[in-house]
C-alpha cells in the first residue's frame, strides 16, 4: 500500500525534523523543504497529498508558495495546512481565496498537527468520492 | 410834547409883535402913517429892533427844535442799544456763560443744587478720565498681547493658517508657508487656493468644507508632500465666529506626526518580529518536549538529540528576552553595572561555546583568532558577553549554509585599546542601510526574508559599548561578500588592576 505523501516546509530545521519524525512514525512519507522555491519544485515533482508550510520564510513566503501551487494545474488541488507564528497574518478572504485548509499557530502540538493532516486527507478523499 | 407846542405859540406871538413894530416903524419912516410923530432914528431903531427880536426868537426856536430832535434820536439809539445789549447778555447767559451767570449771588437752595451739580460733574469727569486711562491701558495690553500671540504663532513649529469667509489668507506663520508652499508675508490677503500648489488644494477644500459645514472643530490626518518627502500631519480645523455667532473664517493647525507615525510603525513591526522570534524557539521546545513525552524518540540517541534541541532553543529564547530586557533596563537606568577587569580572550571563548551549536545546525564554520598577550578590559562581564553573542549569532543568522564566521581580537598598544571583529560570508548590507544599522528596530529590507529579527540586537551592542563602556562600534560590509562588525574597548589600566 502506498504511503500518503506530506511535504513539510519551514526555514527552521528543528520544526521540519520534529514534524517529519511525527508523520513518519504515523505512516506518512515525508518530503522536506527549507524555503518556498524548493518546496514548489518538490510539490510539482512528488505531488504530495498534503502540504504543511510555515508562513514566514525567506525568498518565497508561505502565501506566495500557496499562490504558485494554486496557479499550477498539477498542484492546484493539493490541500495546504499553514503554520503561523503570529496567528493574525492571514486575512479571512485570503485564506478562502487560496483554499487554505487549516491554520495552526506556533507553538503547535505535533499531535494536533498529525490530526489536522489526517482530517484534511479525509476531507480530500471525501471530496474526490463526491 | 405839550410844552413844546406852548413854546412854539409864545414864540409865534412875540414874532408877530416884533414884525408889527418893524412894519409900523417902516410906515412912519416912509410917511405912510402920518399919525405917528416919531423921529427918523427912533423909527429906524424900532424897525431893526423888531427884526432883531424876530431873528433871535427864530434862532432860539430852531436851536430848541434841533436839540429836541437830537435828544430824541439819542434816546431812541440808547433804547435800541440797550435792547441789543440785553438780548446779547441773555444769549450769553443762556448758552455760553452759564457758570459766569451763576456766579452771581444765588439763593441757598439754588447754590446747594449748583454745588451738587458741580460735584457730580467733577466726579463724572474723574470717572471718565479713569475710564479713558483704563481703556488706554487695555488697548496697550491688547496690543502687547497681540504682538506676543503673533510672536508665539510665528515661532511655532506647527503650521498655523487662518482664512476668511472668502478663502483669503488672513494669517499664516513661516511653517505654514513652508508646508503649503507660499510666501507667508507676501501672500497675505490673497486667495489661499491661488497661492498653494495643486497637490495642496485638497487641504484648501477641507478648510472650505469645514467652514460651510460650520462644525466647531474637526480633526483629521492628511498626507502632504513637503521638501521632497511625504509627511503626515495631524490637522485641526476650527471655525472662527464673529460677535453674532456667524462663521467668518477658519483657523487650522497642522502638526507634523511623521516621526510618531514612523515610531508607531516600527513598534508594530517590533511587536510582530518579537512575537515571531519568541514563538519560533518556543515552537521547537514544545514540539520536542511533547515528542519525548509521547515516546516518539525511538532510541537513546534520538532522545538526547531532542533534549539538545530543547536546550539550544531555550538558550536562544533566553538571549532574545535578555536583549529586550537589557535595552529597556539600560535606557531606564535601572540596570546595575558591575565593571571588573576581564580578559576578552576568555570571554570570547566562553561565548563561542554558546553559539557553536547554532552554527553547526546551519552548517556554518566558526573560527577564532585571539592574542596571547595581555588583553584585559575593565567592563561589565555579562554585558560584554551579550555583545559578543549578539555579533556572533547575527553573523551566523545572516550567513547561508556552508558559510564561515570568523572572530578575531587584537591589542593596539599605541591606542591602548582592544579591537574585536566578527566577520561573515553572509548577505552583506547595502550602503544606504549602513548608517542606520545600529538604530533601534532598524532592519535591512533586503535581508528581512533571509532571517527573522527584532532590530534590537545591534542597538543593544552599540548602547553597551558606547554608552556604558565608552568604546566604539563599527561596521564594514559589501553586498554578496559579507560583513564585518566590531568594537573597541579601552585596555584596562594597571592602576585599576592593582586596586582590584
Amino acid at each position: 500500500m502506498t504511503k500518503p505523501k506530506v511535504l513539510v516546509v519551514d526555514d527552521e530545521i528543528h520544526i521540519i525534523h520534529v514534524v517529519g519524525i511525527k508523520l513518519k512514525n504515523n505512516g506518512f512519507e515525508v518530503f522536506t523543504a527549507e524555503n518556498g522555491q524548493q518546496a514548489f519544485e518538490i510539490a510539482c515533482q512528488e505531488k504530495p497529498d498534503v502540504i504543511v508550510t510555515d508562513l514566514q520564510m525567506p525568498l518565497v513566503t508561505g502565501l506566495e508558495l500557496v499562490e504558485k501551487i494554486r496557479n499550477n494545474a498539477e498542484t492546484e488541488n493539493i490541500p495546504v495546512i499553514m503554520l503561523t507564528a503570529r496567528g493574525f497574518e492571514i486575512e479571512k478572504g485570503q485564506e478562502e481565496r487560496l483554499r487554505i485548509s487549516r491554520c495552526l499557530s506556533k507553538p503547535f502540538s505535533p499531535k494536533e498537527l498529525l490530526k489536522s493532516v489526517e482530517d484534511v486527507m479525509l476531507q480530500k478523499a471525501s471530496a474526490e468520492r463526491d | 410834547m405839550k410844552s413844546v407846542r406852548s413854546l412854539y405859540g409864545v414864540c409865534a406871538v412875540l414874532t408877530a409883535c416884533c414884525l408889527l413894530t418893524a412894519v409900523i416903524a417902516a410906515l412912519q419912516f416912509f410917511e405912510v402913517a402920518e399919525g405917528l410923530s416919531l423921529n427918523g432914528w427912533t423909527l429906524i431903531s424900532l424897525f431893526f429892533l423888531g427884526l432883531l427880536i424876530t431873528g433871535i426868537i427864530w434862532l432860539g426856536l430852531d436851536w430848541f427844535s434841533l436839540n429836541i430832535a437830537v435828544s430824541s434820536f439819542i434816546q431812541r439809539f440808547q433804547q435800541d442799544t440797550n435792547e441789543h445789549s440785553t438780548n446779547i447778555q441773555q444769549t450769553l447767559v443762556s448758552e455760553k456763560n452759564l457758570f459766569n451767570a451763576l456766579k452771581a449771588p444765588l439763593s441757598k437752595e439754588l447754590n446747594e443744587i449748583l454745588n451738587k451739580y458741580l460735584f457730580q460733574e467733577q466726579k463724572t469727569k474723574e470717572v471718565l478720565k479713569k475710564q479713558i486711562e483704563n481703556l488706554r491701558l487695555k488697548l496697550t495690553l491688547a496690543e502687547n498681547q497681540k504682538t506676543n500671540i503673533q510672536a508665539i504663532i510665528f515661532s511655532l513649529r506647527d503650521a498655523v493658517i487662518v482664512i476668511d469667509e472668502y478663502d483669503k489668507l488672513l494669517m499664516a506663520n513661516e511653517t505654514a508657508g513652508r508646508v503649503l508652499g507660499f510666501d507667508y508675508k507676501k501672500d497675505r490677503h490673497k486667495n489661499l487656493e491661488k497661492v498653494v500648489s495643486d497637490d495642496k488644494k485638497p487641504f484648501v477644500e477641507m478648510l472650505r468644507n469645514s467652514r460651510q459645514s460650520k462644525v466647531e472643530h474637526k480633526k483629521s490626518e492628511i498626507q502632504l508632500h513637503v521638501g521632497g518627502q511625504n509627511r503626515c500631519y495631524d490637522c485641526i480645523i476650527s471655525c472662527v465666529r464673529d460677535n453674532q455667532g456667524n462663521v467668518c473664517g477658519v483657523a487650522s493647525v497642522l502638526h507634523d506626526i511623521s516621526r510618531e507615525k514612523e515610531i508607531s510603525r516600527q513598534k508594530s513591526g517590533f511587536v510582530g518580529h518579537v512575537s515571531h522570534e519568541l514563538k519560533t524557539p518556543l515552537a521547537s521546545i514544545t514540539a520536542y518536549a511533547e515528542m519525548l513525552m509521547d515516546d516518539e524518540a525511538k532510541d537513546e540517541n534520538m532522545q538526547k538529540e531532542f533534549c539538545s534541541v530543547i536546550h539550544n532553543q531555550a538558550q536562544r529564547l533566553n538571549r532574545l528576552i535578555e536583549n529586550i530586557l537589557n535595552i529597556s533596563r539600560i535606557e531606564s537606568g535601572l540596570i546595575k553595572i558591575e565593571k571588573i577587569p576581564v580578559s576578552l580572550t576568555i570571554l570570547i571563548e566562553e561565548q563561542l561555546g554558546m553559539i557553536r551549536g547554532y552554527a553547526e545546525e546551519k552548517n556554518i564554520k566558526i573560527t577564532a583568532q585571539q592574542p596571547i598577550i595581555f588583553d584585559r578590559v575593565y567592563v561589565d562581564k555579562d554585558m560584554i558577553s551579550q555583545v559578543i553573542v549578539n555579533l556572533l549569532s547575527n553573523a551566523v543568522k545572516y550567513t547561508p549554509s556552508g558559510g564561515e564566521v570568523r572572530i578575531e581580537s587584537e591589542v593596539d598598544e599605541n591606542e591602548e585599546i582592544v579591537r574585536v571583529t566578527v566577520s561573515d560570508t553572509g548577505a552583506g548590507i547595502p550602503q544606504k542601510d549602513i548608517e542606520h544599522i545600529f538604530d533601534k528596530f532598524y532592519r535591512v529590507e533586503e535581508n528581512k526574508d533571509k532571517a527573522g529579527g527584532t532590530g534590537l540586537g545591534l542597538n543593544l551592542v552599540k548602547t553597551i559599548i558606547e554608552s556604558v563602556h565608552g568604546g566604539r562600534v563599527f561596521v564594514y560590509s559589501e553586498v554578496g561578500i559579507g560583513s564585518t562588525f566590531g568594537f573597541e574597548l579601552p585596555l584596562c589600566k594597571t592602576s585599576v588592576l592593582e586596586s582590584v
